[in-house]
């Protein structure tokens, strides 16, 4: 079984945050709202105990955007929400007089996009660090009221499955949202992108950042 | 005085954004949703400059790119994308992006991309 060590999650959540912290201060530029974001926790788990380890991970998102990659690594990428967490985003982008209370059409569009923006930086750096080129599926917006959003993923096989879970916070109108991205990857992808934060975190780049 | 600007991006948030910004400064928008009505659009209209997002569904924005150059050698493209890789960078300078934005978009970075490649020779 693959487990990241503790220098590892470190370099791995030291990479996510410096990507999520320019989207977040892009999204914030962009919308002309304070959105402070806190540093992102990351853990791997079996797929196989996903419902047990994941499960309380995930069962409060009610919402996920969905993206396939594919390249030398390869596998799913998906940002799970719930609704409330979903519309406070959702109403950075939208002006004030417009601002809804549920989850509605623009909602979606909105999550899509955004989720679009975190799941391509975060797998977009992943290429960088490995070096690879990796191409990305449109994302995909699920809405789910039993949970099942691992449904989806297309990585299969007879190859053991892995979850890279991210957990991101942010604070937008001074309200917090929690939103979970999940990467699910093979051993293999898994076990490349190990030995390229252990590259990165012994490198010269890694002390400039 | 504005330049007639077409925006190709699957994303109407995008489009929203991206529209807004190149309005304030004054400029000409026109849109297009998917690769297909882009290069439709591009025909018809001649714009002095298209912003281009690269993964849409139907054809991605490289194959745009590349099929907007068949149709004019001296088409003015710049894209915007999520996809933060070099070598996506690389994959568009190298199919003859004039540049290369990161979304979210920054609006100074924008604009300022924007005047610098209308400023270029066709």
């Amino acid at each position: 079984m693959i487990t990241l060590n503790a220098r590892q999650t470190d370099a791995l959540t030291e990479l996510i945050n410096i990507t999520f912290g320019l989207t977040a201060a892009r999204l914030s530029e962009m919308s002309d709202s304070r959105v402070l974001m806190e540093v992102p926790v990351v853990g791997v788990h079996p797929v196989q105990g996903m419902a047990g380890e994941l499960g309380p991970l995930i069962s409060d998102a009610d919402a996920s955007v969905h993206q396939v990659f594919s390249g030398p690594i390869s596998g799913d990428a998906i940002l799970l929400m719930d609704y409330a967490g979903a519309v406070t985003l959702s109403n950075l982008f939208v002006e004030e007089h417009l601002r809804s209370q549920k989850f509605d059409s623009s909602t979606g569009e909105i999550l899509t996009e955004v989720g679009n923006m975190l799941l391509s930086a975060c797998l977009g750096m992943f290429g960088n660090l490995l070096q690879v080129h990796v191409t990305f599926s449109v994302p995909q917006l699920h809405l789910e009221s039993s949970g099942d959003f691992m449904a989806p993923v297309s990585v299969g096989g007879d190859e053991r499955r892995y979850a890279l879970v991210i957990t991101a916070s942010f604070n937008i109108f001074g309200e917090g949202v929690n939103g979970r991205i999940v990467i699910v990857l093979g051993k293999s992808s898994l076990e490349l992108l190990t030995e390229a934060v252990d590259r990165w975190e012994g490198s010269p780049a890694a002390v400039s950042l | 005085m504005g330049s007639r600007i077409l925006i190709v991006d699957d994303s109407s948030m995008s489009r929203r954004i991206v529209r807004g910004i190149l309005e304030s400064a004054g400029h000409e928008v026109t849109e297009a949703a998917d690769g297909m009505a882009a290069l439709e659009g591009y025909s018809l209209q001649k714009p002095d400059l298209v912003v281009l997002d690269m993964v849409m569904g139907g054809m991605y924005g490289l194959d745009v790119l590349q099929k907007m150059y068949e149709l004019d050698e001296h088409a003015r493209v710049i894209v915007a994308t999520a996809d933060i890789q070099t070598s996506t960078r690389e994959m568009a300078t190298q199919a003859g992006s004039r540049g290369f934005l990161n979304k979210p978009i920054k609006k100074e970075e924008l604009l300022s991309l924007v005047n610098s490649v209308l400023q270029e020779r066709p």
